[in-house]
């Protein structure tokens, strides 16, 4: 079968050595996948029934060219001739309405279980704790979703049929020689054996070049990110002779690359083209002297001669298949290590409701972030009483954004306890949580759509009238329909086109929806332009009025006005009290507000 | 493709060969090999045929005909590996040429052009455009080898039969009218594809990098509910994609059959009648069999070309760009360093500038003048917005004024080379761009192959070295996208070693300081006190602490400069700039 791509077989699917799975993995990922595959199972088997079929069209061919030679002309029998055409032309029909129906059926056998691959690593990645986005980078997470479904694609798309078909055509042509004739069979396999060898080492050497390009690709491709974004800071040094000095370089290494990859495989090419000529040369050599002596017929010859040239593509096809296959393998593996995995964070089966309000009471806990040899928090207790404010300072790495974090379950402490209104937060049902208890990360983050969409995320049903009151009480309706489209505009691209300070703004909006009970705020560092700056401070006063608040401050004047201050350092909570009380103990805190003081004239 | 004007079309086949001009003669080279092979190939099915008539029916000698059709297979299994390494060797040349010049083109495209060109698209213009075009150029040895084959065949099969040829290749054209058709309308499909598992890549992204808003909101269900859309989304059009492959391919899978049906049928009759042999029916068969693989290339590899043709205009409208900002004919020299006469004299006169943003009238700078003597320190203090660093991006001539000139050391800007400019003028971005490279590269980005000494000496002044002590190696640490990441306080003090590394007569720091620690800054500050003693230096902050540095500050507004003095003096009798500071280290709010 034809790939309909640039060539044979497809494109290339490279596989590192490391990341090739032994035998019995590959065979448990398979079992896997089949069972997973249940409900497309039917269709899967209806094409394997489809893909049999064609197979057996394509041997009939040669066949039926033998039969119609040694019946048909030799025998000067025209009738026996002509049934032999029209069986062909049969076969040929055949073969073309079960070549459609295979595609099909194949195709949406694979497209089906990718879509719930996709469905499925998705769900279960967005059930993970953030403990587990913190130990997985973001690209490979990305990677997994995309790039590692996407290997598999090809093989949905025409690789499965192929190898399957490659595989059948083989087997049943090795009975079908055998039948016709063991000794034409033998001379055919002669070959066999040598081609098999140059396959498998042309895999093994191309799938290593294609693994060098690959580096080289990408090597080659963050130097030319880096020539286009980089692009001031270059002109403005006067860099650009030495920039494309060095992109050259990596440009000619790319190309060596390519080029030895070239070399390593184009002696297979040859061969490949010089054994299927001489394996028919034998074939007609031997088969004539075999002719000669009456052993077989010449309609044998000529159909082995035939059925030859149609053995050498699914020979290639299969050592090609094998690798893309080896590298699907690999993608499940890794797919299945996402499905599998058992969110930290879990939800209670039997969850207490929480009550509408009540303290925050952080209860001598200790925790850790995996891998790290120190805890983050070492046997902290704190309360926070309801409708009060608390601010969290110290040095950076200190624990106090880890701190906010566990007020607000996106990790569990190892020992120890949080609670809201005397419920521990483990019991919740993580509905009613997020509705009590809303972080504000630093950066407003948002998603593609549209503005409403944005806010919509923290409360998907909510009504249009509810989403404006909200907005109302913030004060910030009117600055969200001044947008281009009021609430209709699309941020596009991360929210390009709204600046940090509106996205702040979504931020809030976001909270003041959800009205939830205590706010967990960490404060932003960077600069704002001041006109949005203020409206963002006015709108934050207005969130704040009758919650408890949590906030991770960086600044004097946020600190000042909160009713409690816990300076963090070590793990540790090592002071706490009002701003004047740690003023008077003359420790940490007030060493940080003199530094404060200097830095920032009010 | 097909839906571009024919003009348009005619023009990428135009740029397409003169960009093969330059590899004429291994292209030739590739074509004669092609030849080579073509002959050899084509020699296999006579030679069978002789093999079968004069060596199997009529007991000739076997072993003579085998040993030709063995020495036919050499020849094609020799040439055809050659012409498969000249198509690739060539093919991954004219790429790798084609990139280097977009390279270069970008690189000395002024900034105003990169203002408005993405990233991606300039991306994808020098990778995906670029395959393209070697996805046809590697097909060109293939294709000419391929219409010779086809032209040698036809001929030797209407010599042999001619009411047989006719009839056995009547299905043959339809192969290449298929496979051109199918390309045309897979094309598209795939691309629909791509496009669905692009926005499924960016649900996923998105849902990765803002997962704090997620867990904060419990919003798995609503991200779910969008990636399911786009996961029916991908299934939809791949399987569109999928029925116009079943649509196709079985079909030229299948159409050769019915030539080798005719052959079997009229052919048998012919040799029953004795009008011709078994071995000639055989040939026959061979030779058509020949013929179905270059069918379907020829057909798809014009649906390459126009693929390559397209890429390459799309390439073309880089390459073409003249660069607005550009060296002077006859450049003037600066008065050189280090004689009697202290340089570094920045003087704007009159300037006015606005970016081109279509039809906004944007004007920044309104007629401003601004004289800063040699050596010394001015801050530049506004809003956001009324243009502090429009000042430093003209200083470097990223834009030329629209009115008005800029001087240093009294020769106009555009009088200069922007070599000669842009190593007298240092600056410090707010945003720092790291190079993935070592840390010394970073920082001796300015004079590549300093001492190392330097190196570390410019980096103590800056304050980085202690913190580069601690990196895994050191100065040796690789840095950027594909290293080791560093805070932006961390980069920007890496940012400030290379600005004391390029030693340039005038120094700008366009908010040099804003993301390091409040708490470090007094670091830095006797660091940028050090660099700036004796140098012209321009400050862009917000800081005051900053600001107290520079000998002057100015207060810019509207476009002019509204105030001049020394940050006390203007902090005592101007409103303004009080204003302005005091918004600036307003409390920031959280969130």
């Amino acid at each position: 079968m034809w790939s309909g791509g640039g060539g044979r077989g497809g494109g290339r699917s490279g596989i590192d050595e490391d990341q090739k799975l032994d035998r019995s993995q590959t065979r448990v990922v398979l079992i896997r996948s089949i069972k997973m595959a249940g409900e497309f199972r039917r269709t899967a088997a209806l094409a394997m029934v489809y893909v049999i079929i064609t197979v057996l069209c394509t041997l009939a061919g040669p066949v039926l060219v033998r039969h119609g030679i040694d019946a048909g002309i030799k025998g000067k029998d025209a009738r026996a001739l002509d049934v032999t055409v029209i069986a062909y032309l049969v076969v040929v029909a055949i073969a073309y309405v079960i070549g459609r129906l295979q595609y099909v059926a194949l195709n949406s056998a694979g497209e089906g279980f990718l879509r719930m691959l996709r469905m499925r690593v998705f769900g279960q990645m967005q059930r993970q704790s953030m403990a587990f986005f913190d130990r997985e980078k973001a690209g490979v997470l990305v990677a997994r979703m995309t790039a590692d479904v996407e290997s598999m694609s090809e093989l949905v798309q025409y690789g499965l049929m192929q190898f399957l078909s490659s595989f059948l055509l083989l087997f049943f042509a090795f009975f079908l020689l055998m039948s016709m004739s063991w000794q034409l069979t033998l001379i055919s396999l002669i070959v066999f054996p040598f081609l098999i060898a140059a396959s498998v080492k042309f895999q093994r050497d191309s799938n290593r070049a294609y693994l060098e390009v690959r580096e080289k690709v990408g090597a080659n491709l963050s130097a030319l990110q880096e020539g286009i974004t980089g692009v001031r800071v270059i002109q403005a040094y006067a860099r650009e002779d030495e920039q494309i000095r060095r992109f050259k370089e990596s440009n000619r290494e790319l190309f060596r690359s390519h080029l030895y990859s070239v070399k390593v495989s184009t002696w297979y090419f040859g061969l490949i083209e010089f054994a299927g000529i001489a394996s028919s040369a034998l074939i007609v050599g031997l088969g004539g002297y075999l002719v000669h002596r009456g052993t077989v017929s010449l309609g044998t010859v000529v159909a082995f001669v035939l059925l030859l040239a149609s053995l050498f593509d699914p020979v290639q096809q299969l050592s090609q298949l094998y690798n893309t296959l080896q590298s699907a393998a690999a993608a499940l593996h890794k797919l299945f290590g996402i499905i599998d995995a058992q969110p930290d964070v879990a939800e209670s089966t039997s969850p207490t409701p929480l009550p509408d309000a009540g303290d925050v009471v952080v209860d001598n806990i200790t925790f850790a972030y995996a891998g790290a040899t120190k805890p983050a928090l070492d046997n902290v207790s704190v309360k926070l009483s309801a409708g009060t404010r608390l601010a969290l300072v110290g040095p950076t790495g200190a624990g106090k954004s880890t701190l906010a974090k566990l007020m607000a379950r996106l990790y569990d402490p190892q020992t120890g306890s949080v609670s809201f209104g005397g419920v521990n937060l483990r019991d919740a049902s993580m509905d009613d949580l997020r509705r009590r208890i809303v972080v504000i990360p630093q950066e407003g983050f948002l998603f593609d759509g549209t503005v409403r969409d944005n806010l919509l995320i923290a409360k998907p049903d909510a009504t249009e009238a509810e989403l404006l009151a909200a907005l109302d009480r913030l004060g910030l309706r009117e600055r969200f329909e001044a947008l281009p489209e009021g609430l209709s505009t699309e941020v596009r691209e991360r929210g390009s086109r709204l600046s940090a300070g509106e996205r702040q703004l979504v931020a809030l909006s976001r909270a003041a929806l959800v009205d939830p009970a205590v706010l967990v705020l960490d404060e932003a560092t960077s600069n704002l332009d001041p006109g949005t700056e203020m409206l963002i401070e006015a709108a934050l006063e207005r969130l704040m009025v009758g919650r408890s608040v949590i906030v991770v401050a960086h600044r004097l004047s946020t600190v000042q006005r909160a009713d409690k201050i816990a300076v963090v350092a070590d793990a540790r909570i090592s002071e706490i009290g009002t701003h004047d009380e740690l003023i008077a103990l003359n420790g940490h805190y007030a060493l940080l507000a003199a530094t404060w003081n200097k830095t920032q004239p009010h | 493709m097909s839906k571009e004007p024919k003009g348009v079309t005619r023009e990428g086949w135009r740029l397409l060969f003169a960009t093969l001009k330059l590899q004429r003669r291994a292209l030739i080279m590739g074509a004669c090999v092609g030849l080579a092979w073509t002959l050899g190939k084509v020699a296999v099915p006579q030679l069978t045929k002789l093999a079968i008539d004069r060596g199997i029916e009529k007991n000739g000698s076997l072993l003579l005909w085998t040993m030709l059709i063995l020495a036919a297979a050499t020849i094609a299994g020799f040439f055809a590996g050659w012409r498969r390494y000249i198509a690739f060797r060539e093919s991954r040349l004219t790429e790798t040429m084609l990139r280097e010049r977009i390279f270069a083109q970008i690189q000395g495209l002024h900034v105003g052009y990169h203002d408005k060109a993405q990233t991606g698209q300039l991306m994808s213009r020098s990778s995906s455009d670029l395959q393209q075009v070697q996805g046809f150029v590697v097909n060109i040895p293939i294709f000419v080898s391929q219409i010779t084959m086809v032209i040698g065949v036809v001929v030797i099969l209407f010599f042999s039969d001619p009411i047989l040829a006719a009839v056995s290749l009547f299905p043959l054209p339809f192969i290449n009218i298929s496979a051109r058709s199918f390309s045309h309308k897979i094309h598209p499909a795939v691309m629909a594809v791509q496009q669905e598992q692009a926005q499924l890549a960016n649900i996923v992204e998105e849902s990765v990098s803002g997962i704090r808003v997620i867990k904060g909101f419990g919003a798995e269900a609503v991200q779910q509910g969008k990636l399911n859309i786009e996961a029916d989304d991908i299934r939809r059009e791949s399987m569109r994609a999928a029925r116009i492959r079943s649509r196709f391919l079985p079909a030229i899978d299948l159409l050769p059959s019915l030539g080798l049906v005719a052959v079997l049928g009229l052919g048998g009759h012919r040799v029953i009648d004795g009008h011709m042999t078994l071995g000639g029916l055989v040939a026959f068969n061979t030779y058509l069999t020949m013929l179905i693989w270059p069918m379907r290339n020829i057909g798809m590899t014009v649906a390459f070309g126009q693929r390559a043709a397209s890429a390459l205009l799309r390439v073309n409208e880089i390459l073409s760009v003249v660069p607005a900002i550009a060296d002077a004919v006859e450049p003037k020299k600066l008065p050189e360093t280090g004689l009697a006469q202290p340089v570094g004299a920045v003087n704007f006169n009159n300037v006015s500038f606005g970016y081109d943003v279509g039809h906004l009238d944007l004007t920044v700078l309104n007629g401003l003048s601004l004289a800063i003597q040699p050596g010394e320190s001015v801050a530049i203090v506004g809003a956001t917005g009324s243009g502090k660093s429009t000042i430093t991006r003209l200083l470097l001539r990223f834009y030329d004024p629209q009115s008005g000139n800029i001087t240093l050391d009294g020769v106009d800007l555009r009088d200069l080379t922007l070599s000669d400019l842009r190593r007298a003028v240092g600056v410090v971005f707010e945003d720092t761009l790291l190079f993935n490279d070592t840390v010394s590269a970073n920082v001796a980005f300015a004079k590549p192959g300093i001492e190392q000494e330097v190196i570390v000496r410019a980096a103590k002044l800056a304050g980085a070295h202690d913190f580069i002590m601690q990196l895994p190696q050191q100065y040796d640490t690789v840095l950027g996208e594909r290293g080791f990441s560093l805070s932006g306080g961390q980069r920007q003090r890496i940012a400030i070693a290379r600005a004391i590394v390029a030693d340039s007569r005038v120094l700008v720091l366009d908010d040099a300081t804003s993301a390091v620690d409040p708490t470090k800054e007094h670091e830095i500050r006797d660091a940028l006190a050090t660099v700036m003693r004796g140098r012209t230096t321009l400050v862009i902050a917000h800081r005051p602490a900053t600001i107290e540095l520079a000998d002057r500050a100015v207060l810019l507004d509207n476009g002019v400069i509204a105030a001049v003095g020394t940050h006390q003096e203007l902090l005592a009798t101007n409103e303004k700039y009080r204003e302005v500071l005091a918004a600036w280290s307003s409390p920031q709010v959280v969130e």
